[in-house]
């Protein structure tokens, strides 16, 4: 696909142009005080000068609440109603490289023997534009799942800004190519690669933390039992790591009634919750917090990836970042592998 | 109605309830969509996602036997938030349901085997979709055993109905209680691997299926494979807490399998290579 390049002040006149033509625009923009993907009115309300954003873009596709049914009890009679499936276009501007990849994770599960189609309509109406990060801190370690801060995995156009401060615009797939064919006056035809192979190293090497999580998945591989797990105690079950990470899946339906009416939802949960596991009887196959933690780990590093060939993780580092008691998923796997190499 | 949604439920109504031991009801549900009513179908050992709209949904085993179609039989026991839902509920009242889900028991492979049919407490609801559909198709399998153990008479589900089997020439129906201190029990007294004493298993010819509280499995599967039948002859229901029905939600996750999609059969080969299964 041919390249383009993007003037250096040219993100908001992008933007503004999205908007223009009708389209939802989503990009990182501040809400009560946090940075968060919305949906933005015009381009100064969105922030493209950032790291990351708390929460990760799965909402986009999986919002944290959806209704699956809307139900009316009032005239006695149970009604039930189904929710509209016709999702707006909408362009995702902005997202980063570990954020825009949780995408093609989710589609396995979501496609998997049958299709979501809350989930894949969402996705067909949705294109990712793409940002090159500019900064990382120790807790990113997307080098280590086989992507990187330019990776163009789930964009559909990938930004990077070059030395000389304009965007390189990298088009990655046919719905890429036509947004780009759609905004053809904002892109100038052609893109220096080289410029683009160097801003990509300068990228690379922001990123100082690396596991070998091949060698980590050896070792979950045959040490479900080992000691270790235990001394992963100290997860409180709080599921923040499971809310802000790109690629955690897991959700509960829900009724939720006003008076005699509501809806029943699909609501974000959490496998390190003590109630994911536990049946009506009482008997919860996962009673206690470490066995918990355990399968989020396993399912992420071992599972995912033996049921669907990929890992579960983007190396996004959010879930180090946020955990009140200070768990470093990268320190876990360190350990796997490190006791893989003993 | 709208298979799009894969999280629709098709309403159906309460056509009978019929009380079984304390806090346990066999509800009778017909779909109000007559081509619903005509053409759901599932195997044995599948389940449904049971809803009471406004309050959720639980998932329950199947009770009856798709040779008697027209309408689907759940055993529930009034444990939770849905189920104690649906005892507030009486006859026309109308439920949703989602389903059939789950791989069920592979009934084609079973034929021409010899079956043994072990059950514990709660564990026979779903097994009792799996006896009738054997007795319905009787031609198709060797001999059918029946071992189902209760802790006393008033716990022991369909114990009318399985009582009434006891002479059927064609069954043998081993129904035993751990306790009977009224003294009014007709059959055998011991907790239920006690009857593997008075049975004799070919193990080339036989297929065991299992359904019990966790504790069972245990004794249960000692005595199994101490008779040598073989690991993936033996069939397990196993009970997990299923939200979606369809792979999704990851509640069921054990391992890299799901059990509403991968299970809730299990084979005891499963089971070993699957650690927190049981």
């Amino acid at each position: 696909m041919e390249h383009r390049t993007l003037a250096g002040d040219g993100l908001p006149a992008l933007i503004d142009e999205l908007i223009k033509k009708g389209m939802r625009v989503i990009a990182p923009t501040q809400r009560n005080g946090d940075l968060a993907f919305g949906q933005v009115s015009s381009s100064a309300e969105a922030v493209l000068d950032y790291f990351l954003c708390k929460r990760s873009a799965k909402e986009i596709v999986f919002p944290r609440t959806e209704a699956i049914l809307g139900f009316d009890r009032s005239g006695g009679e149970v009604k039930v109603e189904p929710p509209s499936m016709q999702f707006p276009e909408t362009v995702v501007v902005g997202a980063r490289p570990c954020d825009a990849a949780s995408l093609p994770i989710l589609d396995h599960i979501f496609t998997w023997d049958c299709d979501d189609e809350l989930f894949t309509r969402r996705r067909e109406a949705t294109t990712v534009i793409g940002l090159t990060c500019t900064t990382a801190d120790n807790f990113c370690f997307c080098t280590s799942v086989g992507l990187s801060p330019d990776n163009t995995a789930g964009s559909d156009i990938l930004l990077t800004q070059l030395e000389d401060g304009q965007f390189f615009v990298e088009v990655v797939t046919d719905k890429g190519e036509k947004l780009a064919a759609e905004l053809g006056e904002l892109f100038r035809e052609g893109g220096d690669e080289s410029a683009r192979q160097k801003a990509g190293e300068k990228a690379r090497a922001l990123v100082t933390r690396s596991v070998d999580v091949s060698k980590a998945k050896g070792w979950l591989d045959d040490h479900f039992d080992d000691e270790m797990w235990e001394s992963w105690m100290t997860c409180l079950g709080c599921g923040a790591c499971t809310f802000v990470c790109p690629t955690c899946h897991c959700f509960d339906i829900v009724d939720e009634v006003q008076g005699l009416s509501g809806h029943r939802c699909k609501n974000w949960d959490a496998c390190t919750f003590w109630h994911f596991t536990v049946h009506a009887s009482g008997h919860n196959p996962r009673d206690v917090q470490y066995k918990r933690y355990r399968q989020r780990i396993l399912h992420k590093f071992r599972y995912y990836k033996d049921r669907f060939g990929v890992t579960l993780c983007t190396g996004c580092g959010r879930c180090s970042r946020h955990c009140p008691v200070g768990i470093d998923i990268a320190e876990v796997l360190e350990t796997a592998a490190g006791s893989a190499a003993s | 109605m709208n298979r799009e949604n894969i999280y629709f439920p098709h309403l159906a109504q309460i056509t009978r309830i019929l009380p079984q031991i304390e806090d346990h009801k066999l509800f009778g549900l017909t779909f109000v969509d007559k081509s619903m009513k005509d053409n759901f179908s599932y195997r044995p050992g599948q389940f449904v996602e049971l809803s009471i709209i406004g309050t959720g949904e639980a998932p329950i085993s199947i009770s009856s036997s798709p040779t008697r179609p027209g309408t689907v039989e759940l055993c529930v026991r009034r444990v939770g938030r849905v189920t104690n839902a649906l005892y507030n509920l009486e006859r026309d009242d109308l439920v949703g349901i989602r389903g059939p889900y789950g791989n069920g028991f592979p009934v084609e492979e079973l034929e021409g085997n010899n079956l043994l049919l072990v059950a514990g407490g709660l564990g026979m609801a779903p097994l009792r979709s799996l006896l009738w559909y054997t007795l319905d198709n009787r031609e198709r399998f060797e001999d059918v055993t029946l071992m189902y153990g209760a802790k006393i008479p008033d716990e022991m589900l369909f114990k009318y109905e399985l009582l009434s089997l006891l002479d059927r020439p064609d069954l043998r129906c081993m129904l035993t209680v751990d306790k009977d201190e009224e003294g009014i029990w007709p059959a055998h007294i011991g907790v239920v691997t006690t009857l593997f004493d008075q049975i004799e298993i070919d193990p080339s010819t036989t297929y065991a299926a299992v359904c019990g509280p966790p504790v069972m499995y245990r004794f249960v599967l000692e005595e199994l494979l101490k008779r040598n039948l073989s690991k993936d002859r033996i069939l397990m229901s196993l009970e997990r807490k299923m939200k979606c029905g369809v792979g999704k939600c990851g509640h069921c996750a054990i391992g890299y399998k799901y059990t509403c999609l991968d299970g809730p059969i299990f084979t005891y080969w499963d089971a070993i290579n699957l650690p927190e299964l049981i």
